[in-house]
């Protein structure tokens, strides 16, 4: 709401300069967000929040410094010269569950023309556009009381009816702004005898608009039902200064003040002859008294404002008070309709008041019994974990863009084509909610590539939605991560490749949580690169993947790498946290010495070291107390489609020092039964 | 019989020669050894006159032990200098470079994200989470924002159906915690949010951390108090507060918290627009309607409740002008922080 200073000195007297008054409103609640210089005058412009409906108009915001100040209002002041006789229009209200009132009068023998300057002036000044004589006087009206009212051709209204009545099915209307619309269901209409002439509260009708032309105008005033207006605005995509009052919450006593005020400009302005008022108000509103207790003000507000202060506080505001011992009552004006309870009053206490003035105190309430939330610090450690492993933490929106789906190759009976769709998009690559977080990952590669980065390593932990079709999705927490570094010269070389360096960082992160029973199966993710790729399973279910993306995918991709090698990773966390042991297990450390041996086997390059290990591990003695690999190795001096591998094998008992012949034995007999498993041959001997 | 003392002079020319471990040994041998210079003379001692025999043997004796410990001392002082060469030869360029693997780093929402997270909960506040996709009657009805209020202005509103939207605020979760739980209550609940609405200050999706206070007798001053404590902690001590009355459908009275701009000093800025205030929070006394929809007696329970936005308080915290930058994951930007 913009604000004239020199308008609002017409309503209220105060000395106060544009910049105190703005701060002290702004401190009451109305925040004055911009003070503008306009030629002599200033414009404050003021926040009303929707509470406040009261405070959409020059009037309301004097009556607020007429509170703030103690100073009183001057109300606008006018003359209504009425004819004699009857108005000549029947109205009647068919909905009155959507019109609580409507009044108007008729104008007759009005001279159309230009508004005068001191009119225009006021309407530019609050960001309106002067039209004609008629249309500006309604708008002066809605600017200086906040009551919207609608000017009609009477001429060219038919029957001298007026009906307010809901919306037939199929009915259309051209608003003055020369659009036809299709009504929708439930909009509350203004009819005359024959059909729709405005829609009620949001504008009216081209062909019923007052124009040059014009000889005799209708002018209503009433009282909508905000829910009503608000539906109906936002069901046609209309918005008005009229919409926007309605659907606050307008005066239902002072719109007749508008009225006439209005009609006295008409008058005085147009040279019209003011026809006596028509006034339909079936249930005429009953004033709501609120019981307010001393006691609870200061105990909600941690005060001890005086009762007297508070009196006088509700009085200032033009609440009509009557005091009791414990409590004081209080019956709000018509203008207040936000104020409905208790809590609303103590909150007009507090604001005029001043929150300044509540002191500070710090609560006491008792300790949390319950143990805290273990989700929070669980995602806390995995980033943690990932960030000194040289991944840069992304947070990514929730959205995604279907098309990654389909770049990405995933089927349609794929979970992950359960997406949560939404229905009014910012735009088509952000109209569905992420079921993986990779395809952002590699939205951020795509991005950080083309700015030149050829290092990008990035996690993100964030939830994914998959939608099973009802009413909410299940929400589940990922880590996703993706690693791109193109070989630069180095002072120390490790030659590991970008696999194993990734695989490494989720094996020391099971480590970290004390999983155990982990494994890594060849993945068929139809993204990843079938040979460099596997899953990541906890006792047989599989928790996400680790894996080279597709040359497939990459190529579907605009990427500008020489030879990428994008190494991606996605852990459902919801699978893995509970699996996460909160507590070490102590195990004795072992009495006895352990004896090292070492195996290199010549095998199939097909049979997977992980085969290997585990039939050493099953190897019927209770002696192997572990089984690592040391080496691997393919090429000169191995036979082609073969590999060498390397193991140490460690013998411990539990109860004595073992001998060497003894580990000899066994260590032989399980040489002899793994390659016998494993159709390879003993390396070196 | 030889000299004594010629034995004893040539010990030390030998002696002053010997360079190496190998040396002395070989000294040890040609004057102690068993046909050693001094053991030959040990030897001839029964031809020594009886009366002589005292004073020779003490001699011999005393040459021995003397010849033993020089030997013995300059083999020490040999295998320093030998140890002083090998440790010597050891030494490397300790000004290279050390192998790391170079940390990433955190993202700035995560990073402000938990700084105020940890605030809250050294204070004593509890964690709570809920759905980002929520019930409208969540969001909205349960909050005191009935369908075709006009508060719902407030937020633009992703939809998924009529019922079914994206959180606009964290606050449903405080909805769903007191319909599962009894007063006290003091908990945060922070997480993402989402808003349609895209520009250089406003993102579709952003970050809250929204805190909920209930028990008997807990008032707007105490708001005022755990608010202070957040912003004092959160900037400097010296940051100015203050409240001032607004509106939000689910407390009353309501407040939204100015904190004196940390970018100019309260002077004014362009960033606080020339007024020396910042807003960061919303805050206020829990409605009683909102007591109400959970079944708690509001003549019985009082509370408090506020809302941050991160993304705010990091912009300001960096002097970041464009919010976007949060969501382009630059790695250069990130990098930063």
């Amino acid at each position: 709401m913009r604000a004239p200073v020199e308008w609002l000195r017409e309503l209220i007297e105060f000395k106060l300069s544009p910049e105190n008054l703005a701060f002290r409103l702004t401190m009451a609640g109305l925040e004055v967000e911009a003070i503008e210089r306009l030629g002599d005058d200033t414009v404050l412009e003021v926040n009303v929040t929707p509470n406040r409906p009261d405070c959409l108009s020059i009037l309301g915001i004097a009556r607020e410094v007429s509170a703030l100040l103690d100073v009183p209002l001057k109300f606008p002041d006018f003359r209504i010269k009425e004819e004699n006789g009857e108005s000549a229009v029947l109205v009647e209200i068919i909905d009155e569950d959507l019109c609580y009132r409507y009044a108007g009068r008729n104008i007759h023998g009005v001279t159309m023309g230009d508004s005068p300057e001191w009119m225009k002036k006021r309407l530019e000044k609050c960001g309106m556009r002067p039209i004609n004589n008629i249309v500006d006087i309604t708008n002066y009206v809605l600017l200086e009381m906040g009551h919207p009212l609608h000017a009609f051709d009477w001429d060219r209204l038919k029957g001298s009816r007026i009906m307010v009545a809901r919306s037939r099915p199929g009915g259309k209307i051209t608003t003055l702004d020369g659009t036809e619309r299709s009504l929708p269901d439930d909009a509350l209409l203004i009819c005359d005898a024959e059909r729709p002439v405005a829609v009620a509260g949001v504008m009216g009708g081209a062909d019923s608009e007052v124009t040059e032309e014009t000889k005799n105008v209708f002018l209503e005033s009433a009282y909508f039902f905000p829910a009503s207006i608000r539906r109906t605005s936002k069901a046609l995509g209309l918005k008005t200064e009229s919409s926007y009052r309605f659907e606050r919450g307008t005066d239902i006593e002072l719109l007749e003040t508008a009225l006439d005020r209005a009609a006295s400009l008409m008058e005085e302005i147009a040279g019209g002859k003011v026809s006596k008022r028509v006034d339909v108000y079936p249930r005429p509103r009953k004033a709501k008294s609120i019981n307010v207790r001393y006691e609870k003000v200061n105990k909600i507000l941690g005060a001890s404002i005086a009762d007297g202060e508070m009196v006088d506080i509700a009085r200032r505001l033009g609440l009509n008070v009557s005091r009791d011992s414990s409590s004081f009552i209080v019956t709000p004006p018509s203008f207040r309709t936000d104020l409905q309870r208790e809590i609303d009053v103590i909150e007009e206490i507090a604001r005029l008041y001043g929150y300044e003035k509540i002191p500070v105190a710090i609560p006491r309430v008792p300790i949390t019994k319950e143990a805290g939330d273990t989700l929070h610090r669980h995602v806390s450690t995995i980033s943690e974990f990932f960030r000194f492993a040289g991944f840069t933490e992304a947070i990514n929106y929730s959205f995604m863009d279907l098309r990654m789906l389909d770049v990405l190759n995933i089927g349609s009976g794929d979970l992950r084509r359960g997406t949560v769709i939404l229905r009014n998009p910012l735009n088509e690559a952000e109209s569905h909610l992420r079921t993986m977080l990779i395809p952002s990952l590699i939205q951020n590669l795509v991005y950080n590539v083309s700015m030149g980065s050829r290092d990008v390593r990035l996690f993100e932990i964030s939830r994914v939605f998959i939608s099973k079709g009802e009413a909410l999705p299940d929400e589940l927490h990922h880590v996703g991560a993706l690693y791109v570094r193109e070989k630069a010269p180095s002072l120390w070389k490790e030659e590991v490749p970008d696999f194993y360096v990734v695989k490494g960082v989720i094996e020391a992160l099971m480590n970290e949580l004390k999983v155990d029973n982990y494994a890594f199966p060849r993945s068929s993710e139809p993204f990843l690169h079938p040979g460099k790729s596997c899953d990541i399973t906890v006792a047989d279910r599989m928790i996400g993947f680790i894996g080279v993306l597709h040359p497939d995918v990459i190529g579907k991709l605009d990427l500008k790498l020489t030879k990428p090698e994008i190494l991606v990773i996605e852990i459902n966390l919801e699978e893995l946290l509970p699996l996460v042991s909160e507590k070490a297990k102590y195990v004795s450390i072992p009495k006895y010495p352990h004896i090292d041996r070492d195996i290199a086997l010549i095998v199939d390059e097909a049979i997977p070291a992980s085969a290997i290990i585990d039939q050493m591990r099953a190897y019927p003695s209770d002696l192997i107390e572990g089984v690592s690999i040391f080496d691997f190795y393919k090429g000169k001096n191995i036979p082609e489609g073969k590999k060498s591998l390397a193991f140490t094998l460690r013998y411990r008992a539990k109860d004595r020092t073992l001998t060497d012949s003894e580990i000899e034995s066994l260590h032989d007999s399980l040489v002899k039964y793994i390659t016998g498993k494993t159709g390879g041959i003993v390396r070196g001997v | 019989m030889a000299d004594i003392n010629d034995i004893k002079k040539s010990f030390v020319d030998d002696l002053n020669s010997a360079g190496t471990s190998a040396d002395l040994q070989r000294l040890r041998v040609k004057y102690l050894g068993k046909k050693g210079l001094i053991t030959s003379q040990l030897k001839l001692l029964s031809t020594v006159p009886p009366e002589e025999k005292p004073v020779f043997g003490k001699l011999l004796n005393e040459i021995r032990s003397f010849i033993e410990s020089e030997i013995d001392a300059k083999d020490l002082h040999i295998k320093d200098l030998e140890r002083g060469r090998i440790i010597a030869s050891g030494a490397i360029d300790v000004t290279l470079p050390g192998k790391y693997t170079l940390p990433g780093r955190p993202h700035p929402i995560s990073a402000v994200l938990r700084e105020m997270i940890d605030i809250f909960v050294s204070m004593g506040f509890d964690i709570e989470v809920g759905p980002e996709v929520e019930l409208d009657f969540y969001n909205f009805e349960a909050l005191n924002i009935p369908k075709d209020h006009p508060a719902r202005d407030m937020q633009d509103t992703f939809y998924i159906t009529d019922d079914v939207i994206l959180r606009t605020q964290t606050s449903p979760v405080q909805v769903r915690t007191m319909e599962r739980s009894k007063p006290p209550l003091k908990f945060i609940s922070p997480g993402k949010v989402y808003r349609c609405d895209a520009d250089v200050t406003h993102s579709p999706m952003f970050h809250q951390v929204e805190g909920l206070m209930v028990d008997t007798g807990i008032s707007f001053s105490d708001l005022k108090g755990v608010l202070e404590v957040f912003v004092h902690r959160m900037f400097s001590k010296e940051t100015p507060v203050r409240f001032r009355p607004s509106f939000f459908p689910f407390t009353e009275p309501s407040a939204e918290v100015d904190i004196g701009c940390i970018l100019c000093g309260g002077r004014g800025c362009r960033i606080c627009k020339g007024s020396g205030w910042l807003e960061v929070l919303g805050a206020g006394m829990v409605h009683p309607r909102v007591f109400e929809m959970v079944g708690y007696d509001p003549e019985v329970y009082t509370g408090f409740a506020f809302g941050v936005g991160v993304e705010r308080i990091t912009m300001l915290k960096y002097a970041i002008d464009d919010i976007r930058m949060f969501y382009e994951n630059d790695i250069r930007f990130l990098r930063q922080f």
